[in-house]
């Protein structure tokens, strides 16, 4: 996937989690589409790549957010180099096993934001950030992401069935 | 190559992990107490690039939903639409009731005027039933013998004559109209004081017959009953002259006649239960 891939596909991730997703009613339980794009497209790239591409969506997404500059490029640059690393020893195409994997990312994701932002700006409370914030979005955003991978695998099962 | 960068390209991946995360954290630390030029100038680059793709898909979005819920008002109309048609037909009907109920009203009032004015005692009766076959103008009144109600007692209304009891039961009585064929009453034209026979009509309602053929009848003259004969007291208005008929060679002219009583809407009636009085009426009632 070339640069106008990871274009197009960031494009529509800001979309999707700037205007649809809000516009569909999804509110407090938002899929993290931004980390999504972030473990589609680096599982087939190498860590260089995956790591740059990290940081550039996690950029993006702190750029629409209201956290500071850097929190989620921080993360997603480690997400992307571990994606990167992992994919060849751990690829599945087993949905239980990619749930899983999904649900570790964002969870582990969220806990190294969580690490952040206590260093950086103040110590949220543990125990209910984790209850109302990273585990449930985890959950979604694993649960989305298998809607995604199934919606892309589609077209690819309607050709083979033919 | 110099040495460095072998040393770069051999270590490319932790290096470009490390540089990204030092970008980050640098990034980060330069926001801790307050944001700097730098980050608010890429802050600023990155939304102005973002910023037109949220623009036109909130467009589209919006688009989208403005149709939708045209759509979704557009179904909630229909069916307010359909629900406030079947109010106002419930309305309709309630309103049909309701002007039913005044004009029944209207009709009692009047005739309670009648029997607070009248000088003979009256009973009140509902038409309860019209007479089965054309050949005959009768009605059934539900009152009847248990009411004091008897054979040739005068029925009117506060229009005037309707005719006269012809059958009685306990509970019910039969009354011939003033139109049926074979009822007669003794009629007198308020205006000439002459007299004649009203009897009924299939074809015009009620004819005056026997009217002397030099006496001064007019067209609008209006009819009351004379008080002879001994069943209908003197004075109640019985209609209006609608024609004058003059046949050459017959001793008397005859005049079709409008009753005042309009007997297709005939609803209520009273019974006068003592026409002993024959006098007053004219001056009294009607």
């Amino acid at each position: 996937m070339g640069f106008w891939g990871f274009a197009a596909g960031l494009t529509l991730c800001v979309i999707g989690q700037a205007v649809l997703l809000p516009s569909l009613g999804a509110g407090a339980l938002r899929p993290d589409c931004f980390l999504l794009l972030v473990c589609l497209l680096t599982v087939r790239l190498g860590p260089e790549a995956a790591t740059l591409q990290g940081f550039l969506i996690g950029l993006c997404q702190d750029a629409l957010s209201g956290g500071p500059l850097g929190l989620r490029a921080f993360a997603y640059s480690l997400l992307g180099f571990a994606i990167a690393r992992l994919s060849r020893n751990v690829y599945t195409d087993k949905p239980f096993a990619q749930f899983c994997f999904l649900l570790g990312g964002t969870t582990l994701t969220g806990l190294l934001t969580l690490g952040l932002v206590a260093f950086f700006l103040e110590m949220p409370p543990l125990l209910p950030t984790l209850l109302w914030v990273i585990v449930p979005e985890g959950l979604v955003t694993a649960t989305f992401g298998l809607l995604v991978l199934w919606l892309l695998r589609l077209p690819q099962q309607m050709t083979q069935t033919r | 190559m110099s040495p460095f960068f072998r040393l770069l390209a051999r270590y490319r991946r932790g290096v470009v992990l490390t540089t990204t995360l030092i970008v980050a954290f640098l990034l980060l630390s330069l926001q801790v107490r307050h944001e700097r030029t730098v980050v608010t100038a890429v802050r600023q680059a990155l939304l102005t690039v973002l910023s037109p793709p949220i623009t036109i898909a909130a467009l589209a979005v919006q688009g989208v939903r403005d149709v939708w819920t045209g759509y979704i008002d557009l179904r909630a109309i229909r069916q307010e639409n359909l629900r406030l048609k079947g109010e106002v037909a419930v309305l309709k009907r309630r309103i049909d009731q309701l002007a039913e109920q005044a004009l029944e009203t209207q009709r009692l009032q009047r005739l309670l005027a009648l029997h607070q004015a009248a000088p003979v005692s009256l009973i009140s009766a509902r038409v309860i039933g019209k007479d089965a076959t054309n050949w005959f103008k009768t009605v059934l009144l539900d009152r009847g013998s248990a009411d004091g109600v008897r054979r040739n007692l005068p029925v009117v209304t506060p229009d005037g004559l309707v005719g006269r009891v012809v059958e009685v039961t306990p509970t019910a009585s039969k009354v011939q109209l003033l139109t049926d064929p074979v009822s007669a009453a003794g009629g007198l034209l308020q205006r000439t004081r002459v007299t004649g026979i009203v009897v009924g009509s299939f074809a015009v309602g009620a004819r005056v017959r026997y009217l002397p053929l030099m006496a001064d009848v007019g067209v609008g003259d209006e009819v009351v009953t004379s008080g002879m004969g001994g069943v209908f007291p003197k004075g109640i208005p019985i209609g209006r002259i609608t024609a004058v008929e003059r046949k050459s060679g017959a001793l008397f002219q005859e005049a079709t006649l409008q009753p005042a009583v309009n007997f297709s809407r005939l609803e209520e009636a009273m019974v006068l239960m003592d026409p002993a009085p024959r006098e007053g009426f004219e001056a009294e009632g009607w």
